[in-house]
């Protein structure tokens, strides 16, 4: 099994001789990546910076992040997980079926040049982007790629990460995992949370038509998601707290703007790599935080009756 | 105010065993009488000063890297319903955080130490403490990797290491200073490990392992810290590591020193097949050497979750288990690790490790030096502490549950030989007043005037394990917390912190090293001094007597 071996971004920074990235486009997308994190930093133990350091990209097609790699490699579309199967049985010196590696759309040299690329490291790391995780095979691909990464620890030192981005939702992780057990798909009907992705996650729930109301905090679920979902929100109650008019507030019964979080109002957003940072206001602004409209919220509903007849009664009242 | 009347007292730290007598609470504190105010009848009771944990893993970043990596746990643990009183959460092997905080109030538990917490997420660590609610807290910070630190050691800078330390300590907003296999975290960021206490640490030539823990424990000393150093030695878990342990508690004469988890570190042997116990020869030294404290970090039986700054060690348990394997290496400060794991009684070497929980614990003779942990979730949950303390007060029982171990593991433990059967004073000692001791926590552990009013009361019960599961009455500052299991309070605890003094130079000097080598602004390192919810500032005051 794997698991996640993974790292700070300072331990590339100062270490990293070989970063791979798979199924990703830093360039365009996490475009301060290569400059302060990676393959430009001057590094603690990468006094030559650049020289001394291997980049592989690995993608479906040729995107502006080519031009940075030192070595790409254009896997058929879909075929990722193939292709990391393919390599996982390489580094541990097994046959792999030419047929296979064939479908990939890789050659054989160019997969064992890689793994020999990847024993040969001091310190090697995998970011995989959503060309990974949100392609065919989905979590099987981000498990595969984790996977790999464990097992490299046996030759070398081996760390994965993902390239998570989208605002502050490693910090949404973060705090549901501390408050319910659980990272994300959280239900709490039951007064508990049970945590079940496919079933409970918001996408699933929308397109089931599976809730009566609907809070949507930094977020634009009216933009993203697939058309049944959307018309959920637009039949049910829908609640926006943005600071600008989205997709979603559109069809809202409901926007409250909202002062900018990290630019108008303080908080702590968590890296890709979970470190958190504390943000700091540089302008004022006339709208109030997220924080103060949910406590506003919550301060209210809290005045209310309870919902279920002998539920969410204080036992110090019933004494 | 609150008084509590006719119930047997158990404050050792003022030699009270088992005396009846009141206790008078205003204010949150111990006082000498009160007037008015409610009478809790204890007629039948024991009154116990509310339990302190001194090794833990409650919070912070590597517990909710756990947490997210074995959400099977979560599905089969017990469940908290919201109610108007109570927060949501989940029980098991790593609980939330509010769960945390009803479970340990539930079980008499008042205090406790979060054994592990590097700068860098000291921030989060304080977001999962604020959320901890009832008990009081405080943190470990993990310095014996820190290569800051240990370039210092490397040119011989002792006093500029010191003041890093201090200014460490300062910005992460801690209580104390956690080293976890000093030098091995450093060199597992090349993929190794350091084994020998006397040898050089990868990539340095003067720092060895030694030297590394006898700098910080003087520098812990030295700073006045009221816990002195937290030690988890090298070669953890491993057979034969009882040389290490030794090695290492010798480069320590002369400073205090708090062995955690000692259990782990107790073992003779050179290999799985041949493990075997090595609690004899361990006591005999630490009984000998009153500059030493440790917690007992004893095995139970069952499902738990390893976690640790050890890194090496834990990429060897995914490699020996096939489970899945959770790393998070820290920027020039420290790693952590997380495997799942399950100690069979079946299985040889987890029969050994039971065993030599229980026999320090019974070998060490000094109750104020020994302290009841399972290094919560590493050996067993924290909630299940009743079970040990029913094995530690009853003989007969522990002999019967060691005829149910394997065969071949009669002849590497001694616990069958061992008759001591710890009295209820004892049991106060290594759950509550031995552990405040060795904090330098001079209000918890004892109920004299002007103590913390922390205290649990318990029904008598025919076992320990009955007696100590469920406590009639948790009363934490003053107030009635657990009343029959059901929380009664939605108070928050306090979080303690030192502030060590340093010389206000270092912070130009860490200043540049800090560009260098991290990845975050300077100024975005410490942790402001608002983020500490209850902050309760603890003095600097301890002074090497010679």
């Amino acid at each position: 099994m794997g698991g996640k071996v993974s790292c700070t971004l300072g331990e590339v920074k100062n270490r990293a001789d070989l970063i791979i990235y798979w199924g990703g486009n830093p360039a365009e997308c996490h475009p301060r990546h290569f400059t302060k994190y990676t393959i430009m930093q001057k590094g603690k133990f990468v006094p030559n910076g650049r020289k001394g350091r291997t980049m592989v990209l690995v993608d479906i097609r040729e995107t502006p992040s080519v031009k940075a790699a030192d070595i790409f490699l254009q896997v058929n579309p879909s075929k990722d997980f193939e292709a990391i199967t393919a390599l996982r049985a390489i580094v541990k010196g097994q046959r792999v079926d030419p047929a296979l590696i064939e479908e990939t759309g890789l050659k054989l040299e160019q997969l064992q040049d890689l793994a020999d690329r990847m024993k040969r490291c001091k310190f090697g790391v995998i970011f995989f982007g959503m060309g990974l995780s949100m392609t065919r095979g989905k979590h099987m691909n981000s498990a595969s790629v984790l996977t790999l990464a464990a097992e490299m620890n046996a030759f070398t030192k081996f760390v994965a990460m993902p390239m998570r981005g989208h605002g502050n939702v490693a910090g949404a992780d973060m705090v549901l995992r501390w408050t319910t057990g659980y990272p994300f798909g959280v239900n709490l009907c039951r007064g508990f949370p049970r945590f079940n992705p496919g079933e409970f996650s918001t996408v699933d729930m929308l397109v089931r038509g599976d809730i009566d109301a609907a809070f949507v905090l930094g977020a634009d679920p009216g933009a993203t998601m697939p058309q049944p979902g959307i018309d959920t929100l637009a039949r049910v109650p829908t609640i926006v707290l943005d600071p600008k008019v989205t997709h979603t507030s559109r069809l809202a019964r409901v926007h409250i703007t909202t002062a900018p979080t990290g630019i108008s109002s303080p908080g702590t957003v968590y890296r890709m790599d979970e470190v958190p940072l504390p943000l700091r206001p540089a302008l004022k602004s006339p709208y109030p935080s997220d924080e103060e409209i949910v406590r506003r919220i919550a301060e209210a509903v809290s005045k209310k009756p309870p919902w279920l007849p002998g539920a969410l009664v204080a036992a110090s009242e019933v004494a | 105010m609150l008084r509590i009347t006719g119930g047997k007292v158990y404050d050792p730290a003022h030699g009270i065993h088992g005396v009846v007598k009141d206790i008078c609470i205003a204010d949150g504190k111990v006082v000498a009488d009160v007037q008015g105010g409610r009478t809790i009848d204890a007629t039948g009771m024991f009154v116990f000063p509310g339990g302190v944990d001194i090794h833990t893993h409650v919070a912070g970043a590597a517990l909710n890297f756990a947490r997210a990596l074995t959400p099977e746990n979560q599905r089969a643990a017990t469940k908290f319903l919201h109610t108007a009183d109570r927060r949501m959460g989940i029980g098991g092997p790593t609980p939330t955080t509010f769960a945390t905080g009803y479970l340990y109030a539930g079980m008499g538990y008042t205090t406790v130490v979060e054994a592990a917490v590097p700068v860098l997420s000291a921030k989060h660590t304080h977001e999962e403490l604020r959320d901890t609610p009832i008990v009081d807290k405080a943190c470990c910070l993990l310095m014996a990797n820190n290569e800051l630190v240990l370039d210092l050691l490397e040119t011989g800078e002792y006093e500029r290491a010191k003041d890093v330390v201090a200014w460490m300590i300062s910005a992460a907003k801690v209580y104390g200073v956690k080293a976890v296999n000093p030098g091995g975290v450093t060199a597992w960021k090349w993929g190794k490990d350091a084994k020998q206490v006397h040898e050089p640490v990868l990539g340095y030539n003067k720092v060895t392992p030694g030297v590394i823990v006898s700098n910080l424990a003087r520098i812990c000393d030295e700073l006045g810290l009221p816990h002195p150093m937290h030690l988890h030695c090298n070669n953890l878990g491993t057979p034969g590591n009882v040389v290490t342990t030794l090695e290492t508690m010798k480069m320590l004469e002369g400073s205090r020193a708090h062995m955690a988890h000692l259990q782990f570190h107790s073992y003779g042997g050179d290999d799985w097949h041949n493990m075997r116990s090595e609690s004899v020869q361990l006591a005999e030294y630490f009984n000998a050497h009153p500059n030493l404290t440790c917690d007992a970090g004893a095995v139970l039986f069952g499902n738990a979750v390893t976690i640790t700054a050890d890194g090496p060690w834990q990429h060897l348990l995914y490699q020996l288990t096939g489970r899945k394997w959770g790393n998070l290496d820290v920027e020039n400060e420290t790693g952590c690790g997380i495997v799942p794991y399950t100690y069979k009684g079946s299985n040889l070497v987890n029969a050994v490790q039971w065993a030599v929980g229980l026999e320090l614990l019974l070998l060490i003779d000094d109750p104020w030096r020994i302290f009841l942990t399972t290094d919560h979730p590493n050996g067993a949950c924290f909630w299940r502490y009743p079970e040990i303390i029913h094995l530690l007060m009853n003989a007969d029982f522990r002999r019967e549950r060691v005829r149910a171990l394997p065969e071949a593991a009669l002849s590497r433990i001694v616990l069958a030989d061992l008759d001591r059967e710890y009295t209820l004073t004892e049991i106060a000692i290594i759950t509550s007043a031995g552990p405040a001791r060795a904090l330098g926590m001079k209000n918890k552990g004892h109920l004299g005037i002007g103590a913390d009013a922390d205290l649990a009361i318990y029904n008598e019960k025919p076992d320990g394990e009955l007696l100590f599961r469920y406590p009639r009455y948790v009363i934490k500052a003053g107030e009635l917390a657990v009343e029959e299991g059901e929380i009664r309070t939605l108070s928050d605890g306090h979080e303690f912190v030192v502030q060590p003094r340093y010389n206000a130079d270092i912070e130009s000097y860490l200043r540049d090293r800090f560009q260098e080598q991290y990845t975050i602004s300077f100024e975005n390192y410490p942790v402001d001094l608002e983020r500490v919810h209850g902050l309760q500032m603890a003095e600097c005051s301890y002074q090497k007597t010679t």
